[in-house]
């Protein structure tokens, strides 16, 4: 766009010469172009500002880290409020002057980070004991009103990677429920849905939307308190639920690489899926599941937000036709319920829904000469077999002969649908 | 919203960050002056925070004590009221759920074990934390190693501890009558 514009300043003269427009019009243009030049926000500089003020202050972070011995109380003291106070007075300043995106970016980067380092100091000049987990709350806590003053990206990021960190930190190995990310995460929520209310093709809400869910799925492990055998349920109902998101109208248009939520949902239901392929995992887990209270409400709230997407998108999934991948939220339980009583039944029908979504992928990939898609479809189907390599009793030679024939389907797919391209 | 109004939020937001530490700083000093020191037998070794550097943990040897209750569970909070021994070393005097009504002189902790048979419980004391430079992090866990293996005189390594209204700031860590910090340049 800005060559273009460029290229058009670039012949007002001749345009002027040959008295296609007047001098008055060509300097009317020419101003209307720079004009709009130095008020489209620099995103590269945006960029360079936050990364700037990122590695200014995790620096001062490392400096304080050092410890200085030789340094008196008092002046250690003063430093721990030096960079706390340069910050607040830049914020304070692109507040009120209305500076760029630039410099609110920039300097609420810096501020964030100068919070943290004043705690850290402190904490070192009193050895203060408090874990490291309450000391990223506390940092956290103290910079998310900071996003919707400045209405700032960055800081969006930031405030979720730390209270990511933050539930980690906290949660895992311990029997305490990490509640402060949930609330904080809820906090968040209004900025990122004004984005994509707003510019839902901006990167940054391409970003979140890998981001997010890759939160959501760390932390998850963070919130189970009893033994493992609720993990692997939940995280397929994570997994299904995050494909689900993926798939509401004003994310499911965006380019697959803009869209975390529908890549990382249908990956992560297919590693689960795969892992009650096995007969051992629900022969360990379905008969001494016994879920804490917490388990039950973080499954029901699952379930609740896929109940919503699902009606949100319903529009949608009917003009798109079936898909599986859409129903696995409620075809699992089913098929849980069918495993309490026989579980070789719920191991056939899993081993059938993922056959059944990788022939389900190809189709599509190959609908939408999708190159990607159809290996994915292919993919599933090669790691379904493999999986069945392990634990069944069938012979070399039919194991042989059913990776040879995955093998030239791999072949034939794509040959087909290069074929296709070319035709078309 | 107006500009003025963002701004005004900001001024409080600002505050609410000077608090913070200021707040953390008035705590730790009001212990310091008007505090009651104990000294607490201990063995360092040295971890890292990423954010806030090098520190040694202080593996403390007061981390016992007897008491009727049978119940103690894992990370349940203890309150130990402190009394000095012979020789100048803090020791329990008591164990409580909560907090001393009757003394100033009694520190938190969190149960490490307990309500075993033979009536005692474990704890871990909260200010197991003393932050170094980065270079003398190590050297402070291998002198404290020495000092205890080599047998000298006064050997004693320890903390010490301000103590006032259940509120602990750890001060310094000594080792042969002189400052941890000190001892390593040595």
């Amino acid at each position: 766009m800005k060559s273009m514009n460029s290229k058009l300043i670039k012949e007002l003269p001749e345009l002027v010469s040959n008295k296609v427009i007047s001098v008055a019009v060509s300097e009317k243009i020419a101003e209307y172009y720079a004009r709009k030049t130095d008020q489209s926000p620099n995103k590269l500089m945006v960029i360079f500002g936050v990364l700037g003020s990122i590695l200014i202050g995790l620096g001062i972070i490392l400096m304080v880290a050092h410890n200085w011995d030789d340094m008196a109380k008092s002046i250690k003291t003063m430093f721990a409020f030096i960079p706390l106070l340069i910050g607040q007075l830049a914020v304070g300043y692109s507040i009120i002057k209305k500076k760029s995106a630039v410099w609110k970016e920039s300097s609420g980067t810096f501020l964030f980070f100068a919070v943290g380092s004043s705690m850290a100091l402190i904490s070192q000049i009193y050895n203060i004991p408090g874990n490291f987990s309450s000391y990223l709350l506390t940092w956290v806590l103290l910079c998310v009103p900071l996003v919707y003053l400045l209405k700032s990206n960055a800081l969006w990021v930031l405030n979720l990677v730390f209270i990511s960190y933050y539930a980690c930190e906290y949660g895992f190995g311990s029997q305490h429920m990490p509640l402060w990310y949930v609330v904080i995460l809820l906090g968040l929520l209004p900025f990122y849905i004004s984005k994509i209310k707003k510019d839902n093709a901006s990167n940054l809400v391409g970003v979140i939307s890998w981001l997010l869910p890759l939160s959501l799925i760390i932390t998850l492990g963070a919130f189970i308190k009893t033994e493992w055998e609720s993990l692997p349920y939940l995280y397929l109902l994570l997994f299904s639920t995050i494909y689900l998101l993926g798939n509401l109208p004003f994310l499911a248009n965006r380019q697959l690489r803009k869209n975390g939520y529908l890549v990382l949902g249908s990956i992560g239901t297919i590693v689960m899926l795969l892992l009650f392929s096995f007969k051992w995992i629900w022969k360990e887990s379905i008969i001494n599941i016994n879920p804490s209270s917490e388990e039950l409400i973080i499954g029901l709230v699952l379930f609740l937000i896929s109940a919503v997407t699902f009606k949100c998108s319903w529009k949608k999934i009917k003009k798109e036709g079936f898909n599986l991948f859409l129903y696995i939220m409620a075809l699992f339980p089913v098929l849980c319920l069918i495993g309490t009583t026989s579980i070789i039944t719920a191991v056939i029908g899993v081993n059938i829904v993922l056959f059944v979504l990788g022939l389900i992928t190809i189709k599509k990939g190959i609908d939408q000469y999708h190159f990607g898609i159809s290996n994915y479809g292919l993919l599933i189907l090669s790691s379904l077999i493999i999986c069945r390599f392990f634990d069944t009793n069938i012979s070399f030679v039919f194991k042989g002969m059913l990776f040879v024939l995955i093998g030239a389907g791999f072949f034939v797919v794509n040959y087909l649908m290069l074929k296709r391209n070319i035709k078309k | 919203m107006k500009t003025r109004h963002i701004f005004l939020i900001f001024i409080g937001l600002s505050l609410i960050q000077l608090f913070v530490p200021f707040q953390m700083i008035s705590s730790k000093e009001s212990v310091l002056r008007n505090g009651v020191p104990y000294k607490f037998k201990t063995r360092p070794v040295d971890p890292t925070d990423p954010f806030r550097g090098k520190y040694i943990t202080l593996n403390y040897e007061l981390c016992t004590a007897k008491t009727n209750d049978t119940l103690w569970s894992r990370n349940d909070d203890i309150y130990i009221k402190l009394q000095t021994d012979s020789l100048g070393f803090a020791k329990v005097e008591e164990v409580s759920r909560s907090e001393f009504k009757n003394s100033d002189d009694f520190v938190r902790g969190t149960v490490a074990w307990g309500g075993s048979k033979d009536g005692t419980v474990n704890f871990n004391l909260e200010f197991n934390r003393y932050y170094m430079e980065e270079s003398k992090a190590y050297d402070a866990e291998v002198a404290a190693i020495e000092s205890v293996r080599d047998s000298l005189p006064n050997n004693d390594t320890y903390a010490v501890v301000y103590i006032k209204e259940g509120n602990a700031v750890l001060s310094d860590v000594i080792i042969n009558e002189m400052s941890i910090k000190d001892y390593v340049e040595k």
